[in-house]
């Protein structure tokens, strides 16, 4: 870990389709460091995964992001993924047409601008694959076609670990997953903490994926502010106890302008 | 089932069907056919200005030069020799029921007009063959500047200039061949304004009553919705069942300005030996929104399709339409929307259902202009088929010249499952009654946009077509 | 010669503004050369193969199940606007009509019989190559003939050398009897400035399936008709059709799947990709015909637009005379979407990149189909080289 920051988001707050969402978030993720977004349903952690992506339908209203030292507020999300963002999307695209393979291997391309090693990368793939029990047939199929919940959600982490970004934010990568199909998404993403300076933003609101995993931060998001922040404690809490010290809490009633009504 | 319901169970198609015997010596009856002495000869009746007179005579040779168009419905029994142009009760239009004769009030006294007005209407006008015999306008609404009269009142009077200003340019007499006759032999009809900035809360009526055997009503509807106003319009037509054939070719054109809103609401109930070949058009400005609900059960022969230009920015339509196609109907219905201006949007919903040879047909057509950027336009039609002798067919086309569009569409076509039959069998209804209940729900999302007292007659218009009335 | 012909008729008119209720081709001065099929490169033994047929040949073959037709048609009202008559008189209905009939009549062009014999379910495709020199004119006719329980699968390829200019015209009959399948593949990378129309017509009777799949790349005007009628019972018809269209390329189709015996089945996918200022017309219709109790019919339109100034006309039609049968249409027209955007460039993939991505994309899912991965190859290679 470094001092100095990857991830510098000062009082971001965003719209969709003007109706504000995110209210005056201040967010700060250091290199190698795993953070964790929890917060119950429609507080607005998915479209704070997006706006940091730079979804166009999700308005920044005011604030701004900086990130790897360059403000990307208003770069589109080819250049922040460029720049070495990821997010794993909580409901994956399917292009019928393009296997998962060449996918993977035409974005690393994009990123990289160099061309492609195919033995190399062919090993890195099947490498992975094998760590998250894909069956190599796979990178074959149509992206994403007639995957399960469970296969897209470890395709995502496959593509992750083959691009090696710098920041990876999570989407809800365990909803919807069975037991074991949540411990071998969990191992992808140790392994991917494993290889680099590789730091993680991880929005949940259940707290399984967590148990193997070094957490440095945990934040809570309720109606779309930041309520607290702590260490990885704060999630054996929030298991125990659930959401609702926070959300009665005084801080919030006052603080949110939706609460309000 | 709710009270209102289930109150119009029993009511029987008689009520439409009643003819009520005219006395000769009370109508005016123009020979049967179309020439030129005909049209003059109404030109006079009605006291046409100049234009009216010459623009009469021009329709008439555009009319003859036209040709059948070679896709809809057969009209090879429509004998247009036998058709009469004009036919009208001596006495004049009244401004107060009590006023308006005996028969002629009976008439629509059992037709539940009256009823209807004083219950939920802000106005109402009734034609009865060719003209208008009852007009009025309650007073609240016409303080607030809306106008509501008879197209002939409107054309000589106050408004003359708007009339002229709007008078069939937007269904021009050479968009079909029953346009240019209707340019030739229109009587009748409501011209509405509604000022700038004004809402009417509740809507206004026009019923249509075409009594006389071998007639046709041409009537002409102007409805002119300024800037920022709102309106509903409901219209209703019906007639009794004769033995020859009967024409309906209306014109209706509708002009909706800036941020206005207008809602046109139609139940067409006639009689099936009607040949129905309306026209219907409206013109939709900047922000402003145009929305159809249409409901078709009548009629032998059926041509409608309304159509809407989105010629503002921001503008909208949405159409939703039910047609029923019962024994021995060809019912061509749909609609037509040309996008043209940006951020346009339409939203077209159809379902149509056919019984007991009757032919059913959803035709539309949705064109977006290379001008209209960003123009997003939703099409979904269903089709039931209630037997193996019966017909439904979808025809819907679309012309897309901008990439910058959003185009979806979905048509379906199906039968009522077995299952959801037996279903409701098994909670103790008739099958008769089963079935109906679920041709009731696939037109529910048609009625529930229709005002209670037009929803209500809808359903038992559906399920005296169920029982095979 | 000249040819000017209207093919390609809706099966039930509609709006004469739409322009879409028929095609005209109207070609000039052509010097029609040659009208005999290619060899193919090699035949399996289940199948022979007899040219220089003629219409005669033809009607024989097709006349058991032409009897068969005769004999279910209900006396029953047509749609409005019904085109029908128009197309009376064709031994095999076809999806341009009798206009290609005509044509081929006219200038006695032979007819080349593929059959392959009872029960023999040949793996092997038949590869029936037409390669298109500067300056040729070209038209073809071909029957592929599946008797009892066997199989076939046939493989066109329309190519030509490059910039050539040049016109080819095609019909392709297809009877699949009894439980018999037959796969047609074609595959067209003409030059841009060669006039094309490839005219197909099948019948299916009971327990038969006719498969087609169909690569359009190239040509400058391109007409393509495809009718399959579903005429036994339990027979299966299924077409993906691929496109991509640029320039100021013109393609003008009309598909009908005329559903006729019980529990037929029809399942038709169109993926296509409009550039610059290509024009594309797309009639697809299915029919519905009484007595066709239990059968179900799909169609899917899906076209991407690239450029303002292209023109997309669909005219998806359900015709339905049968109340015990499921049929659906969809089609999606439109750009990019905004989610299939976000999701690429939060890849790394810019706008550009990803739209040739999508193009590929959906060319690949249908290419991919194509039992010839050589052929595969070179329809990748043709993509690649456009982008």
């Amino acid at each position: 870990m470094s001092d100095k920051s990857l991830l510098q988001v000062s009082s971001l707050s965003a719209s969709v389709d003007d109706l504000p969402i995110l209210h005056n978030i201040n967010l700060e993720i250091r290199p190698g460091e795993t953070h964790v977004l929890m917060g119950p349903n429609g507080a607005g952690k998915s479209t704070l995964g997006y706006t940091l992506m730079g979804n166009p339908h999700y308005r920044v209203t005011e604030g701004s992001i900086l990130f790897d030292g360059e403000d990307i507020t208003s770069l589109s999300a080819d250049k922040r993924a460029k720049a070495g963002m990821f997010l794993s999307f909580q409901n994956p695209l399917e292009v019928p047409g393009i296997s998962l393979g060449s996918f993977i291997r035409n974005a690393y391309h994009e990123q990289t601008g160099k061309p492609v090693k195919l033995l190399q990368y062919k090993k890195q793939l099947a490498e992975a694959m094998e760590l998250l029990t894909m069956d190599g047939t796979y990178a074959d199929r149509d992206l994403n076609v007639g995957f399960s919940g469970g296969e897209k959600k470890k395709a995502e982490i496959l593509q992750m670990l083959m691009l090696k970004p710098k920041l990876a934010i999570l989407d809800e990568t365990d909803s919807g997953l069975d037991v074991d199909a949540v411990r071998t998404v969990s191992k992808g993403i140790q392994e991917y903490q494993k290889q680099k300076d590789g730091a993680l933003l991880i929005i949940t609101h259940s707290t399984k994926i967590l148990e193997s995993l070094h957490v440095d931060y945990t934040h809570v998001l309720v109606k779309g502010h930041i309520v607290t922040t702590g260490d990885g404690s704060l999630v054996e809490e929030i298991n125990e106890h659930g959401f609702e010290k926070y959300t009665r809490c005084e801080g919030c009633d006052g603080c949110s302008p939706l609460s309000a009504n | 089932m709710s009270e209102n319901e289930k109150a119009v169970v029993d009511i029987d198609r008689s009520v439409y069907d009643i003819k009520d015997v005219e006395n000769e010596q009370d109508f005016y009856r123009m020979e049967d056919g179309f020439t030129e002495d005909i049209v003059m000869k109404i030109s006079e009746e009605k006291h046409d200005p100049e234009w009216m007179r010459k623009f009469r005579l021009d329709c008439l040779k555009l009319y003859n030069s036209l040709d059948m168009p070679p896709w809809g419905p057969d009209t090879d029994e429509l004998d247009m020799n036998l058709i009469s142009s004009y036919v009208r009760s001596k006495s004049d239009m009244k401004g107060k029921w009590e006023d308006v004769p005996e028969d002629i009030k009976n008439t629509f006294e059992r037709l539940g007009i009256p009823e209807a007005e004083r219950e939920s209407l802000a106005g109402v006008g009734a034609q009865y063959d060719s003209e208008l015999v009852y007009h009025n306008v309650k007073d609240e609404v016409s303080d607030q500047g809306v106008v509501y009269t008879d197209m002939e009142s409107a054309l000589t009077g106050e408004y003359s200039e708007m009339v002229h200003e709007y008078f069939m340019k937007l269904v021009p007499p050479t968009d079909h061949k029953f346009a240019a006759l209707h340019g030739a032999v229109w009587s009748g009809g409501s011209f509405v304004y509604v000022p700038k900035g004004v809402k009417v809360d509740i809507p206004l009526q026009s019923y249509f009553r075409l009594n006389a055997a071998g007639a046709g009503q041409f009537e002409h509807t102007l409805i002119i919705v300024d800037e920022g106003a709102d309106l509903h319009f409901i219209e209703g037509c019906s007639a009794p069942k004769y033995n020859v054939a009967n024409l309906h070719a209306g014109c209706v054109e509708l002009f909706v300005k800036k941020n206005a809103r207008l809602r046109y609401s139609t139940i067409e109930n006639w009689s099936k030996n009607m040949y129905n070949l309306n026209t219907k058009r409206a013109l939709v400005e900047e922000g402003a929104r145009m929305e159809w609900v249409s409901g078709s059960f009548g009629s032998h022969t059926s041509y409608l399709y309304p159509m809407t230009i989105l010629k503002g920015d921001h503008s909208q339509m949405e159409y939703t339409g039910i047609t029923f196609a019962g024994k021995g109907q060809n019912l061509d219905t749909g609609a037509k929307v040309v996008h043209q201006g940006k951020y346009t949007s339409s939203l077209i919903s159809t379902k149509s259902i056919s019984k007991s040879g009757g032919i059913g047909t959803y035709r539309s057509s949705v064109v977006i202009n290379k001008e209209a950027k960003h123009a997003k336009t939703s099409v979904s039609c269903d089709s039931l088929m209630l037997d193996s002798i019966s017909r439904a067919d979808t025809i819907p086309g679309m012309d897309i010249r901008t990439d910058d569009a959003d185009v979806g569409h979905e048509a379906k076509i199906g039968r009522i499952s077995d299952e959801a039959v037996f279903y409701l069998m098994s909670r103790g209804l008739s099958e008769e009654d089963a079935r109906a209940m679920i041709v009731s729900g696939f037109a529910n999302p048609v009625s529930k946009e229709l005002p209670l007292e037009y929803a209500v007659e809808m359903n038992n218009l559906i399920k005296l077509e169920m029982s095979g009335g | 010669m000249d040819i000017k012909m209207n093919v390609n008729h809706l099966p039930a008119l509609t709006y004469r503004f739409l322009k879409a209720n028929d095609s005209e081709i109207d070609l000039k001065d052509l010097y029609i050369e040659d009208t005999k099929t290619p060899e193919p490169e090699n035949i399996p033994s289940s199948v022979t193969v007899k040219s220089d047929l003629s219409e005669d040949d033809v009607k024989e073959i097709f006349l058991k199940v032409n009897e068969k037709i005769e004999s279910k048609k209900a006396d029953l009202p047509g749609p409005n606007g019904d085109t029908a008559p128009l197309n009376d008189g064709q031994i095999v209905r076809t999806g341009m009509g009798a206009a290609v009939d005509n044509l081929m009549k006219e200038m006695n062009v032979p007819v080349t019989v593929y059959t392959v014999s009872e029960g023999y379910k040949t793996e092997e495709p038949v590869v029936v190559k037409y390669s298109l020199k500067n300056g040729s004119c070209v038209l073809g006719s071909q029957v592929i003939h599946a008797k009892k329980n066997s199989e076939i699968t046939v493989i066109m390829e329309y190519d030509s050398e490059e910039n050539a200019k040049g016109f080819l015209g095609i019909q392709t009959r297809l009877l699949a009897e009894e439980g018999a399948k037959i796969n047609l593949i074609k595959v067209q990378m003409l030059s841009e400035d060669v006039m094309h129309f490839d005219d197909v017509g099948g019948i299916c009777d009971d327990n038969a399936d006719i498969e087609t799949i169909n690569m359009q790349l190239g040509a400058k005007d391109t007409w393509g008709g495809d009718r399959i009628t579903l005429l036994g019972d339990k027979s299966i018809y299924n077409n993906h059709t691929g496109y991509l269209c640029r320039h100021k390329q013109t393609y003008d189709m009309n598909y009908v799947a005329d559903q006729i015996g019980k529990k037929t089945e029809s399942n038709m996918i169109f993926r296509g990709v409009l550039l610059d200022e290509a024009v594309k017309t797309f009639r697809g219709t299915l029919d519905f015909k009484a007595g066709s109790a239990g059968s179900v019919g799909d169609e899917q339109e899906d076209t991407l637009l690239l450029s303002p100034d292209v023109i997309n006309r669909t005219m998806p039609v359900i015709l339905c005379q049968e109340e015990d049968v499921d049929g659906r249409h969809g089609a999606s027209i439109g750009q990019l979407g905004d989610d299939v955007l976000f999701y690429m460039e939060s890849r790394g993939i810019d706008e550009e990149e990803a739209k040739r991505l999508m193009i590929r994309a959906r060319m690949e899912s249908i290419a991919r189909m194509i039992p010839d991965e050589a052929m595969i190859v070179r329809i990748q290679q043709y993509i690649r080289n456009i982008l």
